[in-house]
């Protein structure tokens, strides 16, 4: 259909056009709306969020060997691992962990690092928090992993 | 005394004729709620409507399907702090929403819902309805400038200016409209009461009439409307982006309320005024057509019907609701809220109240079908700049008025012109 362009002008060829596609997206089927507390966005596998430290199931310790490996690797060096040996398991053991997620660009380095896949980002993003204090994340916050409250309505 | 109450009901005339000025409190009671029942409608849909056409759900969670959200925004609205700029001008700022609030209002005492549903049937309809909306535009320039700040003065000459060229290229169309009542008794009218049942006496619809002079008579009259209520394409006065809020910038709680009242109000104002002079006002579809007693009994069912609809999709929706404890409360409330839709249905299939709500029905359906499209225009079309407005204001819409305005005047002319060119020429006596 090829009108002249002072005859769309007249006629709102335009502007119907317009209007048909307002309309046409108007059935509450066609939303993309996603209702986020009570529908979850899907996470794919690769995704990075929040931080977790592994425990071995079967010993129940820390896979972590304070290699210090994911410190070096950190480019924002906000990593801080201190260990001592177990002397009883011959084993590095950590201390304190601290893992500073206020800073953390989720790059993943500090995962790709660990030697022993002790340390992985997990599919986990609910990390808001009240307080700039809690971002700073502990062993056993690491372990345990976020706690977000279940929304019920 | 009961009889001098009762009396009126009788009688097929509107209270102002009627001489009760009982009824005429009772009737601008009723059009006060039902206009404000139908500015909360109006809040809701077009959020929900607008949403919709975003691809988006809108208000989900106050009520189902954000049915209570209107209720909770006008709460939320109410117990707001109360603020006037300190080096506002007090009185003027404290005036503007009211005056704005009470020409919007003021209008619908001479609209016509029906051959006898309206306050009173003034001679001067039409003009008294453009002339105190028109004062409308004084409150906008009043609430701009006792603000004593940028952006809601810039709003208000934005509006005013608007406001002046959009009601010119409307008066003509007003005009070719009125021209058109005077067609079969050689007497027009300004009466709105006048103007629909002289459609009826036409046998058509004035945008059928003379086609396509009506046509465009109207279509210029839904142009200038949209703009003259400031509303998208045309909402440069608020124009978020530019004026933050335009000249309600400075205002907040029940006083900006007011002007969304008052918005909403001039919107069904205007709506009601094309339908009255286009669109046949209160007569339903097709009256000489399909015409005889079975069809206007069954157009009769039409609003009763509608509400069992309406009831029905509240109950499907009750049912739909997920089975869970929390949401108890909701479905009770959806299913109550459907039960009285249905119940208004039911009074409204007794015959003596059919008979008086069919008029009422059919033009708020036509009213409903312009809200409508005002939410349509918002959810389609990006704003006009300033330029590109007075241009289809004064470039497009009015030498097209004019033109309109001389070809009816000229049509509606025709026999005598033809005949006394005819006696001119001899061929008749």
């Amino acid at each position: 259909m090829s009108l002249s362009p002072l005859i769309r002008k007249i006629l709102l060829v335009d502007l119907v056009k317009g209007l048909k596609v307002t309309f046409k997206y108007q059935p509450p089927s066609e939303a993309v709306t996603e209702q986020y507390p009570l529908e979850r966005p899907v996470i794919y596998e690769r995704y990075r969020g929040q931080p977790r430290l592994k425990v071995d199931p079967e010993s129940g310790h820390s896979m972590c060997i304070v290699c210090n490996l994911c410190a070096l690797a950190c480019p924002e060096q906000l990593i801080v691992v201190k260990g001592e040996r177990n002397p009883v398991t011959k084993r590095k053991e950590p201390v304190s962990w601290s893992y500073d997620l206020s800073r953390c660009m989720f790059c993943g380095l500090c995962a790709e690092a660990c030697s022993t896949g002790a340390l992985e980002l997990s599919q986990d993003y609910e990390m808001a928090l009240y307080s700039r204090e809690g971002m700073v994340l502990d062993q056993a916050a690491l372990e345990r992993g976020p706690e977000p409250v279940q929304y019920v309505k | 005394m009961l009889d001098a109450i009762t009396n009126y009901l009788h009688s097929n005339a509107t209270p102002g004729e009627a001489g009760s000025m009982l009824w005429a409190t009772i009737y601008i009671l009723i059009i006060v709620i039902g206009i404000s029942l139908a500015v909360i409608a109006m809040n809701w849909l077009e959020r929900k409507i607008l949403a919709h056409m975003q691809i988006r759900l809108g208000p989900m969670r106050v009520g189902p399907h954000g049915l209570l959200q209107p209720f909770a925004d006008a709460l939320k609205l109410l117990i707001k702090e109360d603020i006037i700029p300190e080096n506002a001008d007090k009185l003027v700022f404290w005036s503007a929403p009211v005056v704005v609030t009470m020409t919007a209002f003021t209008t619908f005492l001479v609209v016509p819902f029906g051959r006898e549903h309206a306050v009173t049937d003034m001679n001067i309809g039409i003009l008294f309805m453009l002339g105190v909306s028109s004062l409308g535009v004084l409150g906008i320039i009043m609430a701009g400038w006792s603000s004593n700040s940028h952006y809601p003065l810039m709003g208000s000459l934005r509006s005013s200016a608007q406001m002046v060229s959009y009601e010119i290229a409307m008066g003509l169309a007003i005009v070719c409209a009125v021209l058109m009542t005077s067609l079969q008794t050689g007497t027009g009218t300004l009466s709105m009461i006048g103007i629909v049942e002289a459609q009826a006496q036409q046998q058509t619809w004035f945008i059928f009439k003379m086609f396509p002079l009506g046509f465009l008579a109207f279509a210029i009259f839904a142009i200038a409307m949209v703009a003259e209520t400031n509303r998208a394409p045309f909402d440069l006065p608020e124009a978020e982006s530019e004026l933050v809020a335009g000249f309600h910038t400075e205002y907040s709680g029940f006083r900006w309320s007011l002007f969304f009242l008052a918005e909403y109000a001039a919107m069904l104002a205007v709506s009601s005024i094309a339908v009255t002079l286009w669109l046949g006002g209160w007569m339903r579809p097709f009256p000489n057509w399909l015409n005889g007693g079975a069809w206007g009994l069954a157009f009769s069912f039409f609003p009763a019907l509608t509400l069992f609809v309406l009831a029905g999709l509240c109950l499907l929706g009750a049912v739909r609701m997920p089975k869970i404890p929390q949401m108890k409360i909701q479905t009770a409330g959806l299913t109550m809220f459907g039960l009285l839709l249905g119940f208004i249905g039911l009074v409204l299939l007794a015959p003596g109240v059919r008979e008086r709500v069919q008029d009422i029905y059919w033009f708020v359906v036509k009213v409903a079908f312009f809200m409508y499209l005002y939410i349509w225009y918002r959810g389609t079309f990006p704003r006009y700049r300033f330029d590109q407005l007075m241009k289809v204001g004064w470039k497009v819409l009015l030498p097209t008025g004019l033109g309109v305005l001389i070809a009816t005047a000229l049509w509606g002319l025709m026999p005598q012109i033809s005949s006394s060119v005819a006696r001119g020429l001899g061929v008749l006596p």
